[in-house]
């Protein structure tokens, strides 16, 4: 507990820094942040994957903040950087070169299993292919994140059921993934994204595998959590139609922001 | 991850698992059934012994020519020390007797003769084991019991006492009481049969002598003597020792008989059986040791296929060690299952043994399932499985996340 209350602490302080720090470095970038609640920064973060003897840069100096309470929406042609963009966003992978704040948090300095936990609390991711466990009921799927986070049994499986009702499968909550169609399956994985109350969530192509109108719905879904219950939202997406729900959209072209626009649908 | 829930996992893991990995199951299945089975034998061996050696007392020595060293007896014909021995036989007769009816300790001293004769029943042959005894004092020194029919007794003369494997299923009629069997073309009645399970045959020394080629009259081939009181057994064998070393000239130095007693023999022979069953353990180790490979090789495919969840696990929040608790848990409850079907199979089997073997001398005191063998096996079991899964899980663990769900 003390040791909690001191990490805490720590993270205001830095939190504080970082903040007052990110003003300054991103404005001669021509990228303008509002002082305060920027939860996600990136400073000219490069990822070169190594093939063999070639280099290939999947993001070539990326310069960008994302507020609290942004619905952000990432496009860009195939194999500009999108979902490499997103993994780094999501702590899934470290950057080559540059720097992730999250939080404040420079997030190459935290040990594993420090990542691991500060993902679990603060991200919720939803897939493309909705990434369940196939060997897990809809309930089992939703509850393994708290699961991961030492939850006590009777507070998590309550917390399961609620979520799994706001996503309105609570009749389906004992059938496999496999026994389920992709929209719900699709909701499934956004219960369980829903379900740690994350902060930020990440959804690389989370409407690519469903037909337009159950798109449309899971869509609803994400804006209603955004306006409603005020997540920022980091969304993927081929569909120009979908990032209109987004309050901002950042292009991407051959690893490089090539237009960061704002809809006038904020908030 | 509480380790409670990592089990939990574990579990569902195991019960989703493919026919695949339910096979390599079956290199513990042997490894362990095979152990069991085989501890079963030495258990059930050392507890028949152990009851053999309170039985017998202990008041029973035997002396026999020529000298033993570390268990295993070596006559010695042909020692630089004495010259004399390799010309002249070492042999036990009268003289001896003689010596030891000098010792008032000794109660009862039977003399022995013991040869391969041929025998013959209604025109089927065979070789077996003749034990020539002093019938007079044989049925009060022997440690056998009759089962049907009479001991030997001082009258008699053509008669026999046969072991209960002989009465029953040597020859293709089973031999009673009062039948006639011939012994190198001697005819000899039965009178008894002992409550054992060997082929051996015992008449009087003096009609032995008759029917035994090459024997000598008055030299023996050992000397059975049983002593009054069992407490002053040590201190009767050095008496023994120092009288006949007297009687027969020779000194510490080039003794040339032996006394065992047989507490001795029995712990001789309980000894050789725990190397017996020992080899037989390495044996039924090695299949272990396949079944350990067998599931390395399934928990590397395992975590092969599971790389895609293992990077969903960590997208959402699990970290290195949880991963590394599920796939150990896995692989040791594989070992556990394994372990259980083992155990079953094995109790199973240590039953059928004596059965299998018939009548092998290591099954004879049949076989004995205890306990702590039970409990000893599954936790080897659940032990090699999970150094079985220790390398895959460790692997598997430290997976990055954004590669393990790239997998497909
Ligand atoms: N693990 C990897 N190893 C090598 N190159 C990679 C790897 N991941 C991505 N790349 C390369 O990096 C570039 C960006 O890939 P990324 O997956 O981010 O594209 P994307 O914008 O998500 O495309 P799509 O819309 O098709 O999903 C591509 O050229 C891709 O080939
Ligand atoms: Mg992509």
């Amino acid at each position: 507990m003390l040791i909690c209350n001191i990490i805490c602490l720590i993270h205001n302080v830095e939190i504080e820094y970082t903040q007052f720090y990110n003003v300054y470095t991103i404005k001669e970038r021509e990228i303008k942040l509002e002082h305060s609640n920027t939860l996600l920064n990136f400073e000219n973060v490069w990822k070169i994957y190594q093939m063999g003897e070639v280099e290939v840069p999947a993001l070539k100096g990326i310069d960008v903040g994302i507020k609290k309470g942004d619905f952000v929406a990432i496009v860009g042609a195939s194999g500009s950087g999108k979902s490499t963009m997103m993994n780094l966003i999501g702590c899934l992978d470290v950057p080559s070169k540059g720097k992730i704040l999250l939080k404040g948090q420079d997030i190459s300095r935290l040990s594993e299993s420090d990542l691991a936990s500060f993902r679990g609390k603060t991200i919720g991711f939803i897939f493309q292919q909705y990434n369940l466990i196939p060997t897990m009921s809809a309930f089992e799927n939703v509850m393994l994140p708290l699961e991961f986070q030492d939850v006590v049994d009777s507070i998590a499986s309550k917390r399961t059921r609620e979520i799994l009702e706001f996503v309105e499968l609570s009749d389906k909550m004992h059938n496999l993934p496999s026994q389920l169609s992709g929209g719900q399956q699709q909701r499934v994985s956004i219960a369980r994204c829903l379900v740690t109350d994350p902060e930020i969530i990440l959804a690389d192509e989370p409407t690519g595998a469903l037909d337009s109108v159950t798109g449309e719905n899971i869509i609803k879904m994400l804006e209603k959590l955004w306006r409603e219950e005020g997540k920022t939202i980091i969304m993927v997406t081929h569909d120009l139609n979908l990032a209109k729900y987004a309050n901002t959209t950042i292009e991407l072209k051959d690893g490089e922001i090539i237009r960061i626009q704002e809809n006038c649908n904020s908030g | 991850m509480k380790l409670s829930k990592s089990l939990k996992h574990a579990l569902n893991m195991m019960l989703h698992s493919k026919l695949r990995s339910w096979l390599t199951i079956i290199g513990i299945v042997i490894g362990v059934s095979s152990v069991i089975a085989i501890v079963s034998i030495g258990e059930g061996m050392e507890q028949s012994l152990n009851a053999q050696i309170s039985e017998l007392g202990g008041d029973i020595l035997t002396i026999t020519p020529g000298v033993s060293r570390s268990g295993d007896r070596h006559f010695r014909t042909t020692t630089a020390s004495s010259s004399q021995a390799t010309e002249e036989e070492i042999v036990l007769d009268r003289t001896d007797v003689q010596a030891l009816r000098g010792i008032p300790d000794i109660d009862l001293i039977d003399t022995q003769i013991r040869k391969n004769v041929d025998v013959s029943y209604r025109d089927k042959w065979g070789s077996l084991s003749l034990t020539g005894v002093d019938q007079k004092v044989w049925s009060q020194i022997t440690t056998e019991e009759i089962r049907d029919g009479r001991m030997l007794d001082s009258a008699d003369q053509n008669v026999i006492v046969i072991g209960a494997s002989l009465a029953d299923n040597y020859f293709d009629q089973p031999l009673g009481i009062n039948k006639v069997i011939t012994i190198e073309g001697n005819s000899f009645r039965i009178v008894g049969i002992l409550d054992d399970q060997s082929t051996n045959i015992i008449m009087p020394i003096q009609m032995a002598y008759q029917v035994m080629d090459g024997k000598e009259k008055d030299i023996y081939d050992s000397i059975i003597v049983k002593i009054r009181d069992e407490e002053n057994l040590d201190a009767v064998v050095e008496k023994i020792e120092n009288k006949l070393m007297i009687t027969r000239h020779v000194t510490e130095s080039n003794k040339d008989f032996t006394i065992t007693s047989n507490v001795q023999i029995m712990e001789m022979r309980s000894e050789m059986m725990s190397s017996v069953s020992l080899f037989l353990t390495a044996i039924a180790a090695v299949s272990l040791l396949v079944g350990i490979v067998g599931i390395t090789n399934t928990m590397f495919t395992s975590v092969l296929e599971k790389t895609k969840e293992i990077g969903i696990m960590k997208a959402i929040g699990a970290r290195n060690k949880d991963i590394l608790a599920i796939f150990l848990f896995n692989a040791g409850l594989i070992g556990l299952v394994g372990g259980i079907i083992g155990v079953v199979l094995g109790i199973l089997l240590s039953g059928a043994l004596p059965y299998l073997l018939g009548d092998m001398t290591i099954v004879r005191g049949g076989t004995v399932v205890s306990l702590n063998v039970i409990i000893f096996a599954l936790s080897i079991s659940v032990l090699v499985g999970m150094i079985a899964g220790a390398i895959p899980a460790y692997q598997g663990s430290k997976l990055k996340p954004v590669d393990a769900l790239r997998y497909e």
